[in-house]
């Protein structure tokens, strides 16, 4: 299509031909583009071989194009030399340009292969969905719980580790906690993640999907005491399976004055947009 | 007879007015700068003859500050941990020949970490006048041999020590105040219920009994924990950055975050670094040249090459 710039008129015309020709897999095909204007008669056409076919392949995932910066790159609170993180981040973009470490959260379904010298193959694929995302710097982890077999998995992937192959996002969302250790004593259905599931479409741009599921429990006694207010969980059905009493009771451990406590305040605005900024920066290099 | 002294004794900044005392910070710290680039002049400052390296001989160690941990690979996949460790203006303050030190071997006088003269002493200022440096908030001795003598003055880098050595790490422990046995010792204190009657974390029994009838000296008993030198031997260097002289260190090292320790090549016998010939008596930029930016083990993954395959 950047052959032909002279004519505009044909330009546009052709260019509403080719929408007509679309086809399934969007390959875009020039060769009626360059149409021979019929005041010109004095030269022969000359022939103009037709540009190469641009395929776009829907199956690999785009670049994410929200400003999204991975939680492990703000530091924590602490009294360290601010060059100790900075020379953490330069190891952690080295790395993620080989890895392509998607944006994903907690409640997402991740498929993640690893090098594994016991594995058939040697690459051990593992589909679960993300219930927690913790470590600063390098030693960032998230762990993936699956039910297989009627017994529930959970492993624990350490995000720069060499041993990773790749990781894919299947389905990204969000869920209303960012915790989801009560997956656990939930109702077995909510963890099984199928591990052939096919990679669900998701748009490089806009609000992610937030997925509003509050999750039935197993009769207690769990594991953790959930209904607790320390955990401000708000993705349980907690009408299903507490009595308003018991629920009353669990907020005896309230402690309504954190939330005032000016010390345990951490803005990370400031920081995070430096941070972005300067990650994007690298990465584009 | 009690005489009661005026005390004079008062800080930079009482008598001056805030222009003054802005100008003391910015003068300390141009003069700081003129110091270190002067140091790393060879034409003005003639540096003493470089002796090599012969069987037996020791060189100087460094002063760095503990930055923090981190995680690594090896090619193998395996996980370490590892400190980061940063020479921050190491230079060398003193040089004591055979004589003067003990009669047996030479010590070097090594700082590390400038810091402000406005709250040192006279008395501590001279050697760093003397040398011709800024003054520093750590000063140790390292034993060296004869050969490794170097001029008072010279700035020492991370690239004198080289990945694949190993070193020593001496530093001061986190200070934990009085203790009791239980934490202090490793004592395992008493049960927690069936009848015990207010005792729980107490040494119990402090001796034999009759026939010495007395405690030993020694005996350990509840005291301040922490806060005393502590050396960790053997401990590998992973990667050297010379850009930011960063050291990374395997495992864990005493001390806490931004502490100044000081460290030397291995005393353990099975860990010499005669093979590798690191830089002697120390790493001078002008000698080797451009040295890369980071220097890896050959055991270290790299976070540019592509991922592993264990195969």
């Amino acid at each position: 299509m950047a052959a032909c710039s002279r004519r505009l008129d044909k330009f546009i015309v052709s260019l509403r031909l080719l929408r007509n020709l679309q086809l399934q897999n969007e390959r875009f095909l020039s060769t009626s583009v360059c149409r021979w204007a019929p005041g010109n008669d004095s030269e022969p056409p000359k022939f103009i071989p037709p540009s190469k076919p641009v395929i776009i392949d829907k199956t690999q995932a785009v670049a994410t194009l929200r400003k999204f910066l991975s939680p492990e790159f703000i530091p924590p609170r602490q009294r360290t030399n601010p060059l100790k993180f900075s020379m953490e981040r330069k190891d952690m973009i080295r790395r993620r340009k080989i890895l392509n470490v998607p944006e994903f959260y907690p409640g997402s379904i991740l498929a993640v292969s690893m090098a594994d010298p016991n594995a058939t193959g040697k690459i051990n694929r593992f589909v679960g969905i993300c219930i927690q995302r913790g470590g600063k710097g390098l030693g960032a982890t998230f762990v993936l719980r699956n039910i297989i077999n009627q017994q529930g998995v959970e492993i624990c992937y350490e995000l720069y580790n060499p041993r990773i192959q790749k990781i894919e996002v299947l389905k990204l969302e969000k869920r209303l906690d960012d915790n989801l250790m009560y997956l656990r004593d939930a109702l077995p259905e909510y963890s099984t993640v199928d591990p052939d599931m096919k990679p669900v479409p998701f748009p490089p741009t806009g609000e992610v999907p937030l997925n509003e599921l509050k999750v039935k429990m197993r009769p207690k006694p769990w594991s953790k005491r959930w209904e607790r207010p320390k955990f401000n969980i708000q993705g349980i059905h907690f009408d299903l399976c507490l009595v308003p009493k018991q629920m009353e009771h669990a907020q005896k451990w309230a402690q309504p004055w954190q939330e005032y406590d000016m010390l345990k305040e951490y803005d990370t605005s400031k920081l995070e947009q430096q941070i972005l900024s300067e990650v994007q920066q690298e990465m584009s290099k | 007879n009690f005489f009661s002294i005026l005390k004079t004794t008062t800080w930079f900044e009482e008598h001056l007015t805030e222009d003054n005392q802005e100008y003391m910070r910015k003068t300390m710290a141009e003069e700081y700068r003129r110091q270190t680039a002067e140091k790393l002049n060879p034409l003005k400052d003639e540096p003493w003859q470089r002796h090599e390296w012969t069987e037996g001989s020791r060189r100087v160690g460094l002063v760095a500050v503990k930055l923090g941990m981190a995680p690594i690979w090896t090619k193998t996949g395996e996980k370490h941990a590892v400190t980061m460790l940063q020479v921050q203006d190491c230079h060398v303050i003193k040089c004591l020949p055979r004589e003067e030190y003990d009669g047996h071997t030479a010590a070097l006088v090594v700082g590390g970490k400038n810091v402000s003269p406005f709250h040192r002493s006279e008395h501590y200022m001279e050697m760093f006048r003397n040398a011709g440096v800024p003054p520093k908030q750590k000063i140790t001795t390292f034993k060296v041999s004869d050969n490794a003598i170097i001029k008072p003055g010279t700035p020492l880098y991370a690239a004198h020590f080289r990945p694949g050595q190993y070193v020593d790490v001496t530093a001061k422990s986190i200070g934990k105040g009085f203790q009791g046995v239980m934490k202090r010792w490793g004592f395992k204190g008493q049960p927690a219920s069936h009848g015990q009657t207010k005792t729980h974390r107490r040494p119990g029994a402090s001796g034999p009994g009759g026939d010495p009838a007395k405690v030993f000296k020694g005996k350990k008993m509840p005291g301040r924990m922490g806060n005393i030198y502590v050396t960790a031997f053997g401990l590998k260097i992973w990667r050297v950055n010379t850009k930011y002289n960063v050291l990374y260190v395997n495992g864990s090292v005493p001390g806490h975050r931004n502490c100044v320790l000081k460290i030397r090549d291995t005393v353990l016998p099975t860990r010499g670094s005669t093979l590798l010939s690191p830089p002697f008596p120390t790493y001078f930029t002008e000698d080797e040249g451009d040295l890369a930016e980071d220097l890896y083990d050959d055991d270290l993954f790299i976070h540019t090459e592509p991922s592993l395959t264990l195969t």
